[in-house]
């Protein structure tokens, strides 16, 4: 009458003690599944289903936490698992219920209900504490910082009440729901599950229907096109600023209004010598952020002279408050995060295939029935003149540090080159290409930097160039024609797998 | 017969009001008095296939949802073996004690209703036998349980016609209310009137009359639902009176016309009789009934689990005196409701009132259709103050929290996390792990969520072998405005959701019906000619380009004028068909203080045919066969095509304008 009728593999049990959580680490090519047996689980603020088969992959890091107590069986070989019992959950806990607070008060001003004095705190009502809370969340390196945000979405998500927070991402290393290069902003309906860092916020729409939306999220994206801030930090700035404005005019239900936003940040912004920027162009993208995403609260996650900065900066019109890093945050090195990287560009083309453990033949990746979830990318060919495509400022860009003293740079970081295929500078072969919406269909509105403005409506990948026929060979996720469009490239590659 | 009591069988109640929880007899309230589901096997031959489901079967005894979707789920998730599934149902049915039989039926109504291919065509060889033996054999009120399935079967195909095709629905109906042959298909015309049976007639009536009372009982605020019971119940008293053979028929269309406009064209009305909403039929598609979707085997341990990790109190739902009133007035507020139930409320009142007008019945105290609108608006905004109650209530919990955005809050205080996400949400989604409150309001919220679940899975086997691809991303306008239409229900579809496609169709169809002219005849320019839908003076304006004198928004139907919106809004609701009898009639023409009731008076005469091809520009109807008309619109485009309708044309020609 149970399980052991399908799966006859027996796995390894782990008894959690309340409030303690089971962690995990996987190797290249190994995958690992778990099944809560008794009790309630949850995975980044993610609840588990009892008695499904949860299957992880491509180097998952992650952990099972439960407020009290479980019974998890673990299938697969991690190469490394323990239970740990300091976890920061209680603090993220309680800073979730701080900002439903704000929540709520800011559901209850749109809805115009009066104030029952249930309130005891009774805040005036320009008190910002009244507002949604908009969140900016800052850390250096392998802080956790991205973990936090999902653990304070998915809670937000599943209170119940119809919230809908807006996640921005402006970390360019992360692909979030896409690609690395790129940030963006999408609303989250549905908790963000975990099965793989490719994915580790939810993950971009397909025409294959889903059954969480936070698997078919529908992002606002624009193409930064490195995965390092410090390449354009200008490009940067004025990109997180249109992205900000446009969340600015979302319009949104009064939940949604009131659900606020929170914005996971670059590892760069947290600290000058890991970032390769200067201390100004680092403080200039955090007030960038602060600015565009009229941020309320900033959350510092375990660095306290960050915090001091922030309190500095913004103490009087923004809550900063340091938060404690977890323990179990891995520290990841480059190669890890390249071959992530790497996973992201595939998956957006092709979709998910993942072997599950020997013994599992069932089971959900991340909320979706294991079956049928590759993707189908078109190879195009497709003329030179077809697609414009622009490179943002000089590849070869000196840094500032090497010009003349006393000279500045000026627009040349900012400037849309347009690359001729045929050239032999164009280095497109193995180029991430962005697609760019239309631009607007009035003649008089256009100008020069348009394209800097346009969002993304998807990624290309030139897979061959032609130049004696003047074709090139596109990669792009759906069939289409690409004739009149434009494209940026920047500097992410596509690599075999 | 204790086991099969008529008060929890299926069709008595919408679930949301009476669970099939014995009440008193369970162990702890809130718990679920069934067996779990048995566990899913995977299996790979036929013959334990059939000895596994026969012999789950066998214990659809009562009236148990679990089971039936159950069940119902093994037959979707084995469809290759949808012809044993056939065999083993009708095997029971024809075994079962008389008591047992309806419960299967139930479960074949659903897989048909809810699988529709193949099980439907494996259904229907042996349909018409099956029931008709069984009606046979049951006593009355499992009878009219089976009458009121039948009636559902209808239009119970993804395609909104019969669901074992039309013949078999005419002869079982034949067989079981006597009469003969009524029209049935989307072509409701009358020129194949055959006598109808005063029994026939009623049994719909009680049919719609039951789904209002239901809607009653669910929401007893819900003023539009008790207008139309009223409504119908009187005319269900005129009707036992005694009527002619042309107003039976008159009424059983209208009756069919209501039915037939409820299930929105994608989403099959998959529901059985019995899950029949608070809100029929317009409420058909969130309320469907709801299978809480493949779980794969491993999320049935069986027995070892406590049985509390089944307790989807969703089904074992009472009218709940929470501090939430009249909860399933939230059914309303469910924006992919609220549209589609518009039309059919006042539908059912201009049935009556179209009566009345049209001499077949005669009462008094009819609704007018002002105060219908009226109270339209006040069940809107109840549930409005529902969520607010609901949301006052989170908003007091949270607040009682006193945590503050400070180190020393946030590390030392101890977090009632728990409270709000596990035991404030008490029924947890097995899919995906989506918890809902356990109050009325959260259990509408989890049915409508697993409803999005079983949508999903349905179109995720359908699409089985067709490759996907990922999806573009969305421009900035679109994103800005993305409508939540998701909101709650964890959907974010098309970035341009349905209901916006719909609106802006709708504007464009609008502009074009006020694009389009007719031709003022020489002489007539300064003649007053007014529309005779909406009384108001047609202006006549000069058309620089063609150089003629025209009625602006105007369409020429027999010998009169018509605004296009007008009439195009009319023949929607077939309100033309009673003006252009009036006008037969001989009675007063224009003017008359009566015109206004036209407003709400529908009979339904055959007028889409007449009169579109003869290039009634623009003013297309959004009846099922628009997109007929629409093609024929396209070719008088090109040609130009003068009037040939079946009144004499007194102008010389009706202008079309081509791009104007």
């Amino acid at each position: 009458m149970s399980s052991e009728n399908t799966s006859p593999i027996r796995g390894k049990e782990w008894h959690l003690d309340p409030e303690t959580e089971y962690r995990f680490e996987l190797d290249i090519g190994t995958s690992l599944a778990l099944k809560l047996l008794r009790g309630q689980a949850e995975i980044f603020g993610a609840e588990l289903v009892e008695g499904q088969t949860y299957i992880f992959g491509q180097e998952c890091k992650a952990a099972i936490f439960t407020w009290r107590g479980c019974t998890i069986e673990v299938f697969g070989n991690p190469s490394t698992d323990y239970i740990s019992e300091e976890t920061p959950m209680t603090a993220y806990a309680n800073v979730h219920i701080a900002l439903e607070q704000m929540r709520v008060r800011a559901l209850r001003i749109i809805h115009g209900s009066p104030n029952n004095s249930e309130d005891e705190s009774s805040l005036p009502p320009s008190s910002r504490l009244s507002e949604p809370p908009r969140v900016l969340v800052l850390g250096p390196e392998n802080s956790g910082k991205t973990t936090v945000c999902k653990i304070l979405t998915n809670y937000t998500v599943r209170a119940g009440q119809d919230w809908a927070p807006i996640l921005v991402n402006v970390d360019p290393g992360e692909g979030a729901w896409a690609v690395p290069g790129t940030i963006s902003a999408t609303a989250i309906h549905t908790p963000l599950s975990t099965w793989s860092p490719v994915n580790p916020l939810g993950s971009a729409s397909t025409s294959a229907p889903m059954a969480l939306s936070s698997n078919a999220l529908v992002p606002l994206a624009y193409w930064y096109g490195h995965r390092q801030t410090k390449r354009n930090p200008l490009l940067m700035d004025r990109l997180v600023r249109n992205l900000g404005q446009n969340v600015a005019d979302r319009d949104g239900d009064a939940e949604e209004k009131a659900s606020g936003v929170i914005v996971d940040t670059p590892s760069s912004f947290a600290s000058s010598p890991s970032s390769g920027m200067k201390d100004d162009q680092r403080h200039a993208l955090i007030k960038a952020c602060v600015d565009a995403f009229n941020i309320n609260v900033i959350l510092v996650v375990g660095h306290e002279k960050l915090t001091m900065e922030m309190q500095r900066t913004y103490g009087n019109r923004v809550t900063v408050l340091k938060i404690p890093k977890s323990g179990g945050v891995v520290e990841l090195d480059h190669s890890y995060r390249d071959r992530v990287s790497t996973y992201q560009l595939h998956t957006y083309m092709y979709g998910i295939k993942l072997d599950p453990p020997p013994g599992i033949t069932d089971g959900t990746l991340g909320g979706e029935p294991m079956t049928d979830l590759t993707l189908a990318p078109s190879s195009l060919a497709v003329g030179f003149d077809d697609l414009s495509i622009f490179r943002i400022g000089e590849e070869t860009m000196a840094p500032s540090s090497a010009l003349p003293i006393g000279a500045t740079r000026t627009v040349s970081e900012m400037q849309p080159a347009k690359v001729d295929p045929a050239s032999i500078s164009s280095r497109l072969v193995n180029s991430v290409l962005a697609l760019l919406a239309p631009p607007n269909p009035d003649e008089s509105e256009r100008y020069d930097e348009e394209v800097l403005d346009l969002p993304v409506v998807g990624y290309l990948v030139v897979t061959a160039v032609d130049v004696p026929n003047r074709r090139m060979t596109i990669l792009s996720p759906n069939p289409g024609s690409f004739t009149g469009k434009t494209a940026i490239v920047g500097t992410l590659e596509w690599q075999e797998q | 017969m204790s086991l099969y009591p008529p008060s929890h069988s299926y069709g008595q109640a919408p679930f949301a009001q009476q669970g099939y929880t014995q009440r008193g007899s369970g162990p702890a309230p809130g718990s679920y008095q069934y067996q779990p589901p048995p566990p899913v096997y995977q299996h790979y031959d036929p013959n334990s296939f059939r000895e596994d489901y026969l012999s789950r079967l066998a214990q659809l005894t009562i009236n148990s949802r679990p089971m039936i979707q159950s069940l119902s789920m093994t037959a979707q998730e084995n469809s290759r073996w949808a012809e044993i599934v056939a065999q083993c149902i009708e095997t029971h049915i024809r075994r079962a004690s008389p008591w047992m039989k309806l419960p299967a039926f139930y479960l074949l109504d659903a897989i048909s209703k809810n699988v529709f291919e193949p099980y439907a065509r494996h259904f229907t060889p042996f349909v018409i036998p099956l029931f008709l033996e069984t009606y046979e054999q049951v006593d009355q009120a499992t009878r009219s349980k089976m009458e009121e399935m039948l009636l559902t079967w209808r239009t119970g195909s993804p395609h909104g016609k019969e669901l074992f095709g039309i013949a078999p629905q005419m002869s079982i109906e034949r067989a079981i209310w006597g009469g003969g042959d009524t029209s049935f298909g989307s072509d409701v015309s009358r020129n194949a009137i055959s006598p109808i049976s005063k029994a026939q007639v009623l049994s719909e009536l009680d049919f719609t009359l039951g789904q209002r009372e239901r809607a009653l009982q669910t929401n007893p605020y819900d003023t539009t639902s008790q207008n139309q019971a009223n409504v119908l119940r009187q005319l269900r008293m005129v009707v036992e009176a005694g009527v002619s053979q042309e107003e039976l028929h008159d009424v059983l269309n209208q009756l069919r016309t209501l039915t037939r406009a409820a299930p929105p064209p994608p989403a099959p009305p998959a529901q059985p009789p019995v899950y029949v909403q608070p809100q029929p039929p317009a409420a058909s598609y969130p309320l469907q009934p709801t299978y809480p979707v493949s779980a794969p085997p491993s999320s049935y341990p069986g027995s070892s689990t406590q049985p509390s990790t089944y307790a989807q109190p969703m089904y074992d739902q009472k009218p709940i005196p929470s501090s939430i009133p009249a909860f399933p007035a939230v059914s309303n507020q469910n924006p992919g409701n609220a549209g589609p139930s518009a039309p059919p409320i006042s539908n059912i009142e201009n049935l009556f009132s179209a009566l009345l007008k049209a001499g077949v019945v005669s009462a008094t105290g009819t609704p007018t259709g002002a105060g219908a609108t009226a109270k339209a608006e006040e069940v809107k905004s109840e549930p409005v103050d529902i969520a607010r109650v609901a949301a006052r209530d989170y908003r007091k919990a949270v607040l009682g929290q006193k945590i503050r955005l400070t180190n020393a809050d946030i590390t030392r205080q101890r977090p009632q996390i728990v409270q709000f996400l596990y035991e404030r949400l008490g029924v947890q989604c097995k899919q995906c792990g989506i918890r809902f409150s356990d109050s009325a309001s959260g259990k509408k919220k989890m049915q409508d969520h697993l409803d999005m679940h079983f949508r999903q899975n349905r179109k995720a086997s359908q699409n089985v072998g067709r490759g996907h691809s990922r999806s573009w991303f969305v421009g900035v306008d679109d994103w800005i405005n993305e409508v939540s239409d998701s909101k709650g229900k964890g959907r974010a579809d098309r970035p341009l959701s349905g209901k916006a496609a719909a609106a802006v169709a709708a504007q464009q169809e609008e502009a074009n019906l006020r694009a389009s002219f007719v031709v003022v005849p020489p002489g007539d320019e300064a003649k007053p000619i007014s529309c005779p839908i909406c009384k108001e003076i047609l202006k006549s304006e000069f058309l620089e380009d063609d150089e003629e004198w025209v009625w602006k928004n105007a369409v020429q139907k027999d010998d009169r004028i018509f605004h296009a919106t007008c009439y195009a809004e009319a023949l929607a609701s077939n309100r033309v068909a009673a003006i252009l009898r009036n006008e037969k009639t001989g009675r007063s023409r224009s003017q008359t203080p009566e015109g206004a009731s036209f407003r709400t008076t529908p009979p339904r005469p055959n007028v889409n045919g007449v009169d579109m091809k003869s290039g009634a520009k623009n003013s297309a109807p959004p009846t099922p066969d628009s997109k007929l008309t629409g093609t024929k619109r396209k070719i008088a485009d090109d040609v130009s095509a003068p009037v040939e309708g079946d009144g004499t044309p007194p102008f010389k020609k009706l202008a079309l304008s081509a791009s104007a």
